[in-house]
């Protein structure tokens, strides 16, 4: 225990000494996970598509805050949409702006829950987003993952179908009939609503146990919000008659609580304030200030003072201390 | 010389300003009340908005069946089909927005005070060294 307590002090201080890079470069790798996977599963504008230009986007990224990357992101998604049909490219911008006047009015703050939701949907362990957000979110983050959920089962629907709607444009059919199958991805899609209904129980649900002044709140908010999450998909798909989801729902269920209790380790009561840049002024200076977080200084700044070991320069002979006293070494005997 | 009791306060105005400053303004000039119902203004127009953009994503994916319709078209029907749900969604639009900006007002009301404290302390040490330097004072220099 004590050897984890130790990692996580080391834990903090390396962050708190290398913030400056470690966040721009986290930034970076989430922003090109994000456009690599935009462009295997939906890479349908070639030119765009490709490794350079998506590294090139995310070290854009890694300057840009998260409403920057968003903007990106959904510029990509966009183009991609309409290398495949302009009908397809104007519901996805109907959508961005929908979600736009959602998430951008109740929670600008969690740009990366919108970002990451459709990542861990991807990976499967979509789980782990109610747990994260009611952990270190405050509630209206759930519009965040509302937007992020709404946004994965849009893209994939289209993925699924991007056969359909890509053969429509050449044998010209009706446009319409493009817009009702792009529609069709949100509006028929049940399955979504449910994974919405029980995300946002479950964020609620966390949110609120985390906030409770019970002794080991944080714990009993993962395993309430998995437990919540397993049962009510199991419940719902069988309820929708959707076979074969359950070994997914339960393997990414249990990753999902293991990462949720890696982020109790590393969240849980601790500030990972910054250092900060500050420039202010009064009527005679200019301040340039930069405020370090005192819990990030003492490790790095101690000395260790050795008391009575062997080393000879070190240790105080009756003859030093004569010379020192200025009387003579015999009457130190 | 810099005076370091005052530049502690000062800094923590400082970072007041440059992480929350913009965000909580409206909150140091406005009371609860009002500064919500700006708020709700606000969304009855976005949700607005939001809702005649659904409401044409709505009529597009049911095009066929709207033309198929059109000569016996009910257009009073068709009103109420599109005003019960426009009201059902603006309850719930405008209730989210009541709950998450009394949530944010009382967070950043919080971090107002704090802010307006520090400058209360810095503003009596500003008038201490004032009546220090006066006249009377000769021991200043």
């Amino acid at each position: 225990m004590t050897t984890i307590l130790e990692l996580k002090e080391k834990m903090i201080r390396f962050y708190g000494r290398y913030e400056v890079y470690i966040t721009p470069i986290a930034k970076f790798v989430v922003a090109f996970v994000i456009f690599c996977m935009i462009n295997l599963n939906i890479g349908y504008m070639k030119s765009i598509s490709r490794t350079p230009i998506a590294l090139i986007l995310a070290l854009l990224c890694s300057i840009l805050p998260a409403g920057g990357t968003i903007f990106l992101v959904a510029a990509v998604i966009l183009a991609d949409m309409y290398a495949l049909s302009i009908e397809v490219c104007l519901v996805a911008l109907i959508l961005f702006l929908l979600i736009y006047f959602v998430y951008f009015r109740f929670a600008p703050k969690y740009g990366l829950g919108v970002l990451l939701t459709p990542v861990c949907f991807k990976l499967n362990i979509p789980y782990i987003m109610p747990l994260g957000m009611g952990l270190l979110g405050e509630i209206y983050s759930v519009f965040a993952l509302i937007c992020g959920t709404v946004v994965y089962f849009f893209l994939d629907g289209v993925k699924e179908n991007a056969a359909l709607l890509g053969a429509a444009a050449e044998e010209g059919a009706e446009t319409n009939s493009k817009i009702v199958i792009a529609l069709n991805q949100l509006l028929g899609n049940k399955e979504m609503f449910l994974v919405l209904g029980i995300m946002v129980a479950a964020l609620i649900i966390v949110y609120i146990v985390r906030r409770m002044s019970i002794e080991n709140a944080w714990q009993i908010a993962i395993i309430s919000g998995i437990l919540f999450e397993t049962v009510g998909m199991i419940a719902g798909y069988m309820m929708l008659g959707i076979s074969g989801k359950t070994v997914a729902v339960l393997v990414g269920n249990i990753i999902s609580a293991v990462i949720g209790l890696v982020l109790q380790f590393l969240f849980f009561n601790l500030d990972y304030s910054r250092t900060e840049r500050l420039q202010f002024e009064d009527d005679e200076y200019y301040y340039y200030v930069k405020a370090v977080p005192k819990a990030y200084v003492p490790g790095t700044d101690k000395k260790v003072k050795r008391f009575g070991g062997k080393d000879e320069k070190e240790r105080l002979t009756k003859k030093q201390f004569a010379r020192e006293m200025d009387i003579d070494e015999d009457l130190l005997d | 010389m810099v005076n370091e009791e005052r530049l502690r306060h000062m800094i923590k105005m400082a970072q007041f300003d440059t992480n929350d400053g913009k965000q909580c303004k409206p909150m140091i000039q406005y009371a609860r009340k009002d500064y919500v119902s700006m708020r709700l203004l606000g969304s009855f127009v976005a949700g607005t908005i939001c809702y005649g953009m659904m409401f044409g994503l709505w009529g597009l994916y049911s095009m066929e069946e709207l033309l198929e319709k059109l000569n016996k078209l009910d257009i009073q029907g068709l009103l109420i089909a599109a005003l019960v749900p426009y009201i059902v969604f603006m309850v719930f639009y405008l209730g989210a927005t009541w709950v998450v900006f009394h949530m944010k007002y009382t967070n950043g009301r919080r971090k107002v005070k704090r802010y307006y404290s520090n400058l209360k302390k810095v503003n009596q040490m500003y008038e201490r060294e004032d009546r220090l330097k006066s006249a009377e004072n000769k021991d200043w220099d």
